[in-house]
């Protein structure tokens, strides 16, 4: 007989586990066992990481699940069959669903005996004996008669023998076999502390005071069947029992089977046919009845090959969505792999014509791949609440639910949370914490430790240095994915337990998106791109004033002055190549027509620029190297991109025409590039790559480098077409600025935050391009901003700008609500006092105030100072009697009073703080004579200096950039001039690393590098200035980086790799300190 | 973390407590009239004692230089209001300034408004609006401060220009209740110097009871007639007026006064004296036995064995052995002791080897032991139980692993052994055995 763990926690159970599924289930294949149970408390959401960590080390998972009633007993049950699995998602739904997640009871669990009782055919349970074990195992015997089992455990603690007899007598008095089980915590005995830190954790308390709270019960680690069997040698049935329950329950989550909605659209037609007669109309139409043959035929292909395979409910349904959207006027496009297909493009999800772009379907689906197809759409951000109240109406709670996210331990919040627990004051786990770089995961290093001058021998810093490590990527919590939907046909309930989530009517399963896929359920994902939501308002404001009505697909791709402006590197705002690394390669790549976008979009990131293509390309490009084909073949593959592979499908189609691979196996090629750093299963596509390629004429060297570039791809290369769904809003938004900046800058402003950069610099821009910005105005400002025109007639500019009045959204804590009532009461009459604003519009006076420190009061008369000086001497409510009295009648009268006007400095930072942004100077305007004393020359006066010069320059921080594992980090600086660009190598990173993080205002002393028009700094030395700064207004600068900068937030803005929650916060984050600024609370991330 | 720093926690009832005794000190040697002023203050009312010190300047000097012999950095300013010279006294650079009677107006004038002692809500507000100074102040109308900033504002600038007035409350030294006796003739028996102690306690008693105080600490001074001084102290747990219980425990150390040539006078102070109001006498009317009273007892044992003698332990939630419980003093609350698990009644500190043990590993009990030269063979044992140490508490213990056994020998008498290490991972421990505690 052999023993069988049946009852292990993974560190799903939030905050009591500290081990994973992987850990777990290595450990148990070391120890020799041919099964594993996985049961954490109330919630399976472990269960697919270890099915999956099951199929790799060759140990299977018996599913199951520790129940924890609300009288206190505890059951571990673990289902036998699929009718049994839908019991217990059940259950535990039912359990999840009386939970108000809005009372702080998000994630518990109530379940009853009566609950389990219903639920409990197919379940084989066992009790824990804890309390009241009698009434317990007779309840349990009564449920689960010959499936219910008493779980024995070594507890180690005094009378253990004497235990475990009395619960054997009254095992049998009650008919119920004894189980032997492990009650396993963490994979090894190392996990121990950790284990202790994490119990402090969620009591929230430090680890001196946890007490009696700690496990009390030793050895919770793995331990093998030899040592369990010796163990339980007086109980040989206990043993024999895990082995019994291990063969009944024999139910695995690969029976899951995929499961697609029914979508009837059309009645009387199944799925398929009505996929096939709406595709074949749409295309008719589109090109009014004389169909091309490459449309028919490529068409005919797909829908072959979608019949095959059951697709057509899933094109429908994704085609449902979308049309729902059109139809309430949402701007959305479709992106990724389903770009691909002509289906896609011929039903509006995509923009992009396959035909034209010779795009591949089988990067798409493919019969190989048993999974169903993915498309992404991203709708406007602010409106995509719609459409996902739209999907929960159509197919109903019960069969559409978001899938979660797992918000893990990050390396800042690891070294906060273990360092509270040891007791570390705060400031102290805060520096630490503050070293870190961004999102990165790679803990606090012995370095960091020694720059703030910490001893590192100290016992509990290096315990918390080394717990924080461990404790980097342990889940804490689910949170809910923004957009990531599951569809399903039967009831999502019987696959999955759902869980009500934190907003009203919201509810989630406890898997994740990645989860889903490996199962194989269909998954339709509605994302948010801002981008999106800032067009509609320009093409918006673009009809109201000034007359022009047009939309995304009328913008022919084709301007000149667009590409030239594009090829200056002008693109502050514009989608996609506005960052650092764009601008730096816009003026070297001279984008000349569409395609070049598309190039410019797909390759400007760390991994093609690593993976050596871009260079190439680019020296092919600028002339410097000749254009060369190895062959025909493939000179028809690569002509558009001068030779280089730059997109996945061309690797993909290199492996097809040079190396004779089938399409299924030029995808699995490129699946396994994704993860062949983990799972090495490339070399296989090495062999067969290199001796294709050389069947095929080429020589050996050249497959070799071929298949190094193609290596080097691995997760980054972008997909054709999803670079072309981008480039052609990238084209969009830069015909926006061109043509009509007035409009662009105030459709970026009303839709942040978003994009790479803050308000101030998007102001600035917009200023330099013409545009006239006028002050937040308490008589002439909305909520949104506006253009602002004197009256219908009156003549634009001679470049034909419309003056930008900001809106009172800019004002910082002015909530909408508030703003409403304002500009309802000021409707057509303007006010005239302080008084009378707060008198008709009845707004609380903190309102009133913010408008003050906005300065919003200034067309009144009034500076800041005397604005709140007026609203200080209002009372608490206006009394109605003097609401009669009207306003011609002087209020109270005062003597007047003179108070001390404010330094223009002061007035440029207070107007920082409020709006993020200042009109009348920029801060260092005021430093300038003391930084021309040290030296320093401005920004713009860079382009004047010979390369290889030294320089010094210094600029407000505006964002820092890591890209990739790189070890240069890039750091963009503001002076009241322009903007520079310095590099700072890592050696002299690390040295002065403490002034890059922290620093507002920095001096910057290098070399001038240029190439061409760009121009970069190398950094030799970089001097903190952030004292100069404070004294520009005798005050702490409240500095704020663009959502750009690496140092504080995920990193780059590639939209791909950051995720935003629905609810996005105001881009305000905690500023200098000192001085009371507006927390935001960093949703799941830290 | 940085070990060249030396940390100390800040403990402000000591510090209160170090202010008001330099309160008194000061209200006994410069000015009958003093009080704290915050945490790190004193006022001091000089009116019509300056001339004793020699001027302003000079007492104002000497003062500064008593604090700097105790070890502190003072700032003394001296003006005609309160509110004028704490302005000054906070603020200014100097060590001392004397602001001239009647020109409080123009010397605060440049001291910012935060020296004036008002909320923060209303300095900061103050701030935003530009008035840093209190000169910007003064220039001001008083009805629009007044409506933005409340009464309290005004009310400390009225202060401290002498348009308002701001009495403060003194300290008032007392000095502790006493019975003095002097002798007409020398005492040196120990009947008369009973006898005297007897007079002088009963003197006493009644004086706290005017008072209305009880005793705390009594101390016996008896000056003998060549000078020399014999003391005798006697301490309570709790405060008491029980001239009986007190004559118990003063009795027991007179013997310890040694009378030489004779004593002359004997004085009885009540050093340490706490407030007592009335008391409720347990009536047998409520039925039930009322609950003995410990602190006369524990006061006479205290006598006799010293206080530091007397403790009561009470449960520490640890579960390594040593640590699970602590030393409180006699009249403490003490936390429940955990019942689940049984633990001997003694513990020994250190816990001594045992040689010859004879055990299987990895978790069987031994069979049997050698202690204290004495072999015992086990009949029945209990166990393992598994301890883990904290680790962090000690680096060391981050590893370490105790199997605890309850054994019991052939004779009956059970004790408490444990291994050191789990058996099976030699870094737990190198099994060696030690017995910890006896049962019963």
């Amino acid at each position: 007989m052999t023993y069988i763990e049946l009852q292990a926690t993974s560190h799903f159970s939030f905050l009591r586990g500290v081990s994973s599924c992987d850990e777990l289930f290595a450990a148990a294949a070391l120890l020799g066992y041919p099964a594993l149970g996985i049961t954490d408390r109330n919630s399976v959401g472990g269960l697919v990481q270890a099915t999956i960590a099951a199929d790799a080390t060759n140990t299977r998972v018996v599913a199951g699940c520790r129940l924890d009633l609300q009288e206190g007993s505890s059951l571990l049950v673990w289902p036998e069959d699929r009718a049994g699995w839908s019991r217990l998602t059940r259950l535990l739904t039912l359990g999840k669903s009386r939970a108000d997640a809005q009372h702080g009871e998000k994630g518990q669990c109530f379940l009853h005996w009566e609950d389990v009782a219903a639920h409990a055919k197919g379940l084989v349970a066992a009790l824990i004996p804890d309390k009241e074990v009698a009434a317990g195992l007779g309840r349990l015997a009564d449920i689960f008669g010959g499936s219910a089992f008493l779980a024995l455990t070594h507890r180690r603690r005094p009378g253990d023998a004497m235990r475990l007899h009395n619960l054997d007598r009254m095992a049998h008095a009650h008919g119920v076999r004894n189980l032997a089980t492990g009650d396993v915590l963490y994979h090894s005995p190392d996990r121990r502390m950790l284990q202790d830190v994490v119990t402090a954790i969620r009591n929230k308390c430090t680890i001196d005071e946890l007490g009696f709270r700690r496990e009390r019960h030793a050895d919770r680690h793995l331990k093998g069947p030899v040592e369990m069997e010796r163990r339980f040698a007086d109980y040989p049935d206990a043993i024999r029992a895990t082995a019994d329950i291990a063969e009944r329950c024999a139910f695995s989550l690969r029976e899951l089977s995929y499961q697609y909605p029914d979508e009837i659209v059309i009645p009387g037609l199944s799925p398929q046919q009505a996929l096939e007669l709406m595709t074949q109309q749409a295309l008719a139409s589109k090109f009014q009845g004389s169909v091309p043959e490459a449309y028919s035929k490529l068409l005919a292909h797909e829908l072959k090959l979608v019949a095959e395979l059951g697709y057509a409910p899933y094109f429908l349904t994704v085609n449902a969505i979308v049309a729902f959207a059109r139809s309430q006027g949402i701007l959305c496009q479709g992106r990724g792999s389903a770009a691909n297909s002509v289906i896609c493009y011929i039903l509006g999800i995509t923009s992009i014509d396959p035909v034209a772009h010779e795009l591949l379907f089988e990067r798409f689906i493919s019969p190989e791949r048993k999974e169903p197809p993915d498309i992404d759409v991203d709708f406007e951000h602010e409106r995509r609440e719609e459409v996902i109240q739209w999907i929960y109406q159509t197919y109903g709670q019960d069969r559409a639910a978001l899938t979660a996210v797992v918000s893990r331990y990050r390396a800042r919040g690891a070294v906060r949370e273990v360092g509270k627990a040891l007791g570390l004051p705060e400031d102290l786990t805060a520096a630490l914490a503050g070293q870190v770089w961004g999102w990165s995961n790679e803990g606090v290093s012995d370095r960091h430790v020694e720059e703030l001058n910490l001893d590192r021998q100290d016992p509990r810093l290096s315990s918390t240095l080394e717990l924080a490590r461990q404790l980097i990527g342990t889940p804490r919590h689910l949170s809910q994915h923004p957009g990531g939907f599951v569809l399903t046909r039967d009831r999502l309930d019987d696959l999955v337990p759902i869980e009500p989530a934190a907003m009203a009517d919201r509810r989630v399963i406890e898997w994740e998106k990645d989860d889903i896929e490996e199962l194989g359920f269909m998954k339709v994902d509605v994302l948010g791109l801002g981008m999106l939501g800032c067009m509609r308002r320009a093409f918006d404001l673009l009809r109201n004033h000034k007359g022009m009505d047009m939309e995304l697909a009328d913008l022919q791709d084709d301007d000149v002055k667009v590409f030239e402006m594009i090829q200056r590197a002008d693109t502050l705002g514009v989608f996609q190549i506005e960052s650092r690394a764009q601008m730096s390669m816009l003026p070297r790549m001279k984008p000349r027509e569409f395609y070049d976008l598309v190039i410019e979009v797909a390759i400007v990131r760390p991994g093609p620029i690593q993976g050596d293509m871009v260079h190439p390309y680019l020296r092919r490009r600028e002339g410097k190297e000749k254009v060369e084909f190895p062959s025909e073949a493939l000179k028809k593959v690569l002509w558009r991109t001068l030779g280089v592979p730059l997109f996945q499908e061309q690797a993909m189609k290199v492996a097809i025409v040079g190396a004779g691979f089938t399409p299924a196996e030029a995808d699995a090629l490129r699946r396994s590039m994704a993860t062949f750093k983990f799972t090495g299963g490339v070399s296989a596509f090495q062999d067969k790559l290199v001796k294709g390629m050389i069947a095929n004429g080429y020589s050996e060297e050249f497959a070799t480098r071929t298949f190094k570039q193609i290596e080097g791809f691995g997760s980054y290369g972008f997909p054709e077409s999803h670079a072309a769904s981008f480039a052609k809003i990238a084209y969009a938004s830069s015909w926006m600025k061109c043509h009509h900046p007035d409009v662009f800058c105030a459709a970026l402003l009303n839709a942040q935050p978003m994009g790479f950069y803050a308000p101030a610099q998007i102001v600035r821009d917009a200023r330099e391009h013409g545009v006239e910005v006028r002050a937040v105005c308490i008589n002439r400002s909305r909520w949104d901003c506006t253009l602002e025109r004197e009256d219908s007639f009156s003549a634009l500019n001679q470049e034909g700008l419309i003056p930008l009045r900001l809106g009172l959204r800019m004002v910082r804590g002015l909530s909408n609500v508030h703003a409403a009532q304002i500009l309802a009461a000021r409707g057509e009459t303007p006010f005239a006092t302080v008084e009378e604003v707060w008198r008709r519009s009845g707004v609380p006076l903190a309102s009133l105030e913010k408008l003050a420190e906005g300065d919003a009061f200034a067309s009144l008369g009034l500076d800041r100072r005397q604005a709140l000086w007026q609203l200080r001497g209002l009372g608490a409510a206006p009394l109605p009697l003097f609401a009669a009295a009207d306003a011609r009648e002087a209020e109270i009268v005062e003597p007047k009073v003179a108070l001390t006007p404010m330094t223009e400095g002061r007035e440029v930072v207070e107007d920082y703080r409020s709006l993020q942004l200042s009109l009348r100077a920029h801060p260092l305007a005021f430093l300038r004579p003391e930084l021309n004393r040290r030296g320093a020359t401005r920004c713009n006066d860079l382009c004047r200096i010979k390369d290889g010069r030294k320089v010094e320059v210094a600029g407000i921080i505006l964002v820092r950039q890591r890209p990739g594992s790189t070890s240069v980090t890039f750091v963009t600086i503001e002076d009241e001039t322009g903007i520079a660009n310095a590099i700072i190598w890592s050696d002299r990173f690390e040295a002065q690393r403490r002034t890059v993080m922290s620093a507002a205002m920095v001096g910057i002393k290098g070399t001038v590098q240029r190439e061409g028009e760009v121009i970069h700094i190398i950094t030799d030395r970089i001097e903190d200035y952030t004292g100069l700064l404070h004294s520009v207004g005798e005050m702490h600068f409240p500095h704020r980086p663009g959502p750009g900068d690496g140092a504080t937030h995920g990193g780059t803005p590639d939209h791909r790799q950051r995720e935003r929650s629905v609810r996005t916060l105001p881009s305000l984050r905690t500023g200098g300190r000192g001085e009371p600024v507006i927390e935001v609370k960093s949703r799941n991330f830290h | 973390m940085m070990p060249d720093l030396e940390l100390r926690n800040s403990d402000p009832e000591a510090d209160a407590a170090f202010l008001t005794r330099l309160a008194l000190f000061a209200a006994r040697r410069w000015t009958p009239i003093a009080a704290t002023s915050g945490p790190d203050g004193l006022w001091l009312d000089l009116t019509g004692v300056v001339h004793l010190f020699g001027g302003e300047q000079r007492m104002c000097a000497r003062i500064v230089r008593f604090c700097a012999r105790l070890g502190f950095t003072a700032r003394i300013a001296v003006a005609g209001t309160g509110g004028a010279a704490h302005a000054l006294a906070r603020c200014s650079e100097h060590p001392v300034t004397l602001c001239p009677s009647g020109h409080e107006a123009e010397t605060i004038a440049g001291l910012p408004i935060a020296s004036l002692r008002i909320e923060d809500d209303v300095l900061r507000a103050a701030r935003r609006l530009g008035i840093d100074r209190i000169g910007d102040l003064l220039v001001m109308p008083r009805g629009p401060l007044q409506r933005r900033f409340g009464r309290t504002l005004l009310e400390r600038l009225d202060q401290a220009l002498g348009r308002a007035a701001e009495p403060f409350h003194p300290v008032v030294p007392r000095d502790p209740p006493s019975a003095t006796l002097r002798f007409a003739e020398p005492i040196a028996t120990a009947e008369a110097i009973e006898r005297a102690v007897v007079e002088l306690m009963t003197k006493l008693i009644r004086t706290l009871e005017k008072a209305g105080l009880a005793a705390r600490t009594l101390l016996l001074l008896c000056s003998r007639i060549d000078g020399v001084e014999q003391n005798v102290a006697i301490g309570t747990a709790r405060a008491t007026r029980d001239v009986s219980h007190l004559l118990r425990l003063l009795s027991a150390k007179i013997e310890t006064i040694e009378p030489g040539f004779g004593i002359e006078a004997m004085r009885l102070v009540a050093a340490h004296a706490e407030p007592l109001g009335p008391q409720v006498i347990e009536s047998a009317l409520a039925g039930g036995k009322p609950a003995p009273d410990l602190v006369p007892l524990i006061d006479r044992l205290s006598g006799r064995l010293g206080a530091r003698r007397l403790f009561r332990t009470s449960a520490v939630e640890s579960d390594v052995p040593e640590r699970s419980l602590r030393r409180t003093s006699p009249l403490a609350e003490t936390a429940e002791w955990p019942r689940e698990w049984p633990r001997p009644v003694r513990l020994l500190s250190p816990p001594e080897r045992v040689e010859n043990v004879v055990a299987l590993l990895p978790d069987h009990p031994p069979r049997r032991f050698t202690w204290r030269g004495r072999a015992y063979a086990i009949a029945r044992a209990d166990g393992p139980e598994r301890i883990y140490g904290e680790w962090w508490k000690r680096a060391g213990e981050a590893e370490a692993v105790r199997d605890y056994f309850q054994v019991e020998d052939e004779d009956g008498a059970r004790f408490w052994i444990y291994r050191r290490g789990d058996g099976l991972d030699g870094r737990t421990g190198d099994l060696s055995w030690y017995l910890h505690g006896v049962f019963g």
